[in-house]
C-alpha cells in the first residue's frame, strides 16, 4: 500500500503541473547550451544538485515538523524557502504546484491537524505555500519515510527537466531514460549531505541555469512557465 | 573557535566553526593561532551627514590587517560621495584568518566603499578564513560597495556571512566578483580550492526578513564545468541591490540579460523576493570584460537613484 502511495505521489502524472515548467531548459535548449543527450544530462544534473540542497532540505525540514505536529515549524520552512528563492518564475512555480498540492493532500488525508491548518493559512495568505513543504507534509501523513521522500523530491526536479526535453531538445525517450538512470545513482550521497543541513544551510549555486532563467523571464518564450 | 588563546583584542573573534560545510576544515592552525594580531581584522566604517549637509566618514575604528585611510572625494559625477578604499597590510587571507567588517551610512548620506586590489585567499592546511560583514543603511541612505575580485588559490577554504540592514527608502549596491583561481598562474589553477561558501541576507531595521542568498562552491562535489553551473566560464559576479520598488523597476527595465558568445559573457537579472530589490548575475572567461558589466550595472542603479552615472574607471584598475 505505501509503495503504491509513494508510486502515486512521484507520479508525473500527479496533477501539480510539473508539465508546465522546464527549469530553465527551454531557454537553455533555444541558446544552443543544450542540445543533445550528454548536454541534457549536464543540466539536469545541475538542477538535481541544486534542488537536492534547497527545496530538498526544506521537504525534509517541514516532513520532521509535521511529525512533531508543529503548524508554526512547518510554516517558518515554507517562509525561509521563499526568501531563499531568487527568482519570480521559481517562486510561482513553487507556489502554484505547492498549493495544488496542499488542495490534493486535504482531500487525501481529511483529518491531518497539520494539512488542514497549513491550507487554510495559504489560502489566507499567511504562508507562502511552497511545493517542497506540501511534499513533506503528505509523506508525514501517508507515514512515507525521509528517504522516500527525498527520492520522490529528486525524481520530480530530474523529471520535469527530462519531460520538458522530449518536447524542446532532440532527445528520444530512451536517452531520457538512461540519464534518469543514471542521476538517480547520486541520489544517497546528495540525501547524506541534505539530511544534516538546517535552514540556514540551504544553498544553490547554478549560476548559468540563474542566466537562463533572467533571459526566459525577461523574453518572450513561453511554451513553459519557467 | 573552542581554542582562542591570547585574545589581544577587544572585538570577539568571529566564528563559522558551526557551518556543516566548515567541518572538515577546523583543525586549529600549525602557523599562527585564530584571533592572533593580524590574523584578526575589524574595520567599522560609520558615513553621515555633516552639518553642511556634506557626506563624510565619520567613524573609523581598525585592527590589523584592515586599513582604511581617510575618505576621498574622487568621483567627478558625485564629487559629493566620499569614496574609500579597504586595504590589508597582511597580503592574502591566510589559515585562520578572521575578519569582521561594517558598514554604516546614516540618514541621507552616500558613500563608495571598494578594495585597493584583488583579494587574495592563500592556500589553506588546516583551518580556513571568514569574514562577517554587518552593512546598514539608514533612511535615503545611498552605498556603492564595489570591491576589486577575489581569487581563491589551491586549498583556499572561504566563508563569509553578510547581513544587510536596509531602510525601505534606502539604497545599497553590493558587488562580488569571483575568479575560478589563478588562471594564469603556472598550467592554470581553475577551481582548485577546497570550499567557497558566501551567504548574503538582507532584513529592514524592524527585522523582518527580506531574502538569503547562500552559495557553496565545493569543486570536489559538483562538476562545476556541467552546463547550467560554471560551463565554459571561469568568473562568476554576483550583484545585489536592495532599492525601493520603483527604482528597481527602472533598474530592471534599463538591463539586460543577454548570453554573447563572442565576448564569451553572460548576464542576467531578477527580482529579489518581498520587493526588496534585484539581483545581478555575470559569467565570463576574463576578469575585465565581468568587472565591466558589473560597473555598467552599478551606473544604471545610480542614474535611477541618484540621476547620474557611474564615471569613466581609472586606467589602472
Amino acid at each position: 500500500m505505501k509503495v503504491m502511495r509513494l508510486l502515486q505521489m512521484t507520479d508525473s502524472t500527479f496533477p501539480v503541473g510539473t508539465f508546465s515548467f522546464s527549469n530553465g531548459l527551454e531557454t537553455a535548449a533555444y541558446e544552443g547550451m543544450v542540445h543533445d543527450a550528454a548536454t541534457l544530462e549536464q543540466y539536469a544534473r545541475s538542477v538535481a544538485l541544486q534542488g537536492a540542497f534547497s527545496d530538498g532540505v526544506a521537504a525534509l525540514l517541514a516532513y520532521r515538523e509535521a511529525m512533531k505536529n508543529n503548524l508554526r515549524g512547518v510554516e517558518e520552512v515554507d517562509s525561509q524557502l521563499m526568501l531563499f528563492k531568487m527568482n519570480d518564475e521559481a517562486r510561482t512555480m513553487l507556489q502554484r504546484m505547492g498549493r495544488k498540492m496542499a488542495e490534493l493532500s486535504e482531500k487525501f488525508y481529511p483529518g491531518n491537524r497539520i494539512i488542514s491548518l497549513w491550507h487554510r493559512d495559504i489560502k489566507e495568505e499567511l504562508t507562502p505555500g511552497s511545493f517542497p513543504v506540501a511534499q513533506g507534509l503528505a509523506f508525514a501523513a501517508e507515514g512515507l519515510t525521509e528517504e522516500e521522500l527525498f527520492a520522490s523530491h529528486q525524481y520530480g526536479v530530474i523529471n520535469m527537466v527530462l519531460g520538458a526535453a522530449l518536447r524542446c531538445v532532440r532527445v528520444s525517450h530512451f536517452d531520457t531514460q538512461e540519464i534518469l538512470f543514471r542521476l538517480s545513482e547520486d541520489v544517497p550521497r546528495l540525501y547524506a549531505k541534505a539530511r544534516v543541513m538546517r535552514v540556514e544551510d540551504m544553498n544553490a549555486f547554478v549560476p548559468e541555469a540563474d542566466i537562463f532563467a533572467s533571459l526566459h523571464e525577461k523574453g518572450n518564450m513561453r511554451m513553459f512557465m519557467s | 573557535m573552542k581554542e582562542v588563546k591570547r585574545e589581544y583584542s577587544d572585538m570577539p573573534v568571529v566564528s563559522f566553526d558551526d557551518a556543516p560545510e566548515m567541518a572538515p576544515y577546523l583543525t586549529p592552525p600549525r602557523a599562527m593561532y585564530v584571533g592572533a594580531p593580524g590574523k584578526h581584522g575589524y574595520l567599522n566604517l560609520g558615513f553621515e551627514l555633516d552639518a553642511s549637509g556634506k557626506s563624510i566618514l565619520r567613524e573609523l575604528d581598525r585592527r590589523a590587517p584592515l586599513i582604511v585611510q581617510q575618505e576621498l572625494y574622487f568621483d567627478e559625477e558625485l564629487p559629493g560621495m566620499p569614496c574609500v578604499y579597504i586595504l590589508s597590510s597582511g597580503g592574502p587571507n591566510i589559515d585562520g584568518d578572521r575578519y569582521t567588517q561594517n558598514i554604516t551610512v546614516r540618514k541621507d548620506a552616500m558613500a563608495f566603499v571598494s578594495t585597493g586590489a584583488a583579494t587574495k585567499l592563500a592556500e589553506m592546511k588546516d583551518n580556513y578564513s571568514g569574514l562577517s560583514q554587518v552593512i546598514t543603511v539608514e533612511e535615503g541612505g545611498y552605498l556603492e560597495f564595489l570591491p576589486e575580485p577575489v581569487i581563491p588559490c589551491r586549498h583556499t577554504r572561504f566563508i563569509s556571512d553578510t547581513r544587510m540592514v536596509i531602510h525601505p527608502t534606502a539604497t545599497v549596491f553590493y558587488s562580488e566578483v569571483f575568479m575560478g583561481g589563478r588562471k594564469y598562474y603556472k598550467d592554470g589553477e581553475m577551481f582548485c580550492y577546497d570550499i567557497l561558501s558566501v551567504c548574503t541576507h538582507g532584513e529592514r531595521p524592524d527585522g523582518r526578513q527580506l531574502f538569503r542568498e547562500k552559495f557553496i562552491i565545493d569543486p570536489s562535489n559538483a562538476s562545476l564545468r556541467d552546463v547550467g553551473i560554471m560551463h565554459g566560464y571561469d568568473i562568476f559576479a554576483n550583484v545585489v541591490v536592495l532599492t525601493p520598488p520603483d527604482k528597481a523597476r527602472e533598474i530592471y527595465e534599463a538591463t539586460s540579460a543577454f548570453i554573447n558568445r563572442d565576448t564569451h559573457v553572460s548576464a542576467g537579472i531578477t527580482h529579489l523576493p518581498n520587493d526588496a530589490g534585484l539581483l545581478f548575475k555575470v559569467l565570463g572567461r576574463e576578469t575585465g570584460p565581468v568587472k565591466a558589466e558589473v560597473r555598467d550595472f552599478c551606473s544604471n542603479v545610480r542614474k535611477a537613484v541618484k540621476g547620474v552615472p557611474l564615471p569613466a574607471e581609472f586606467p589602472w584598475r
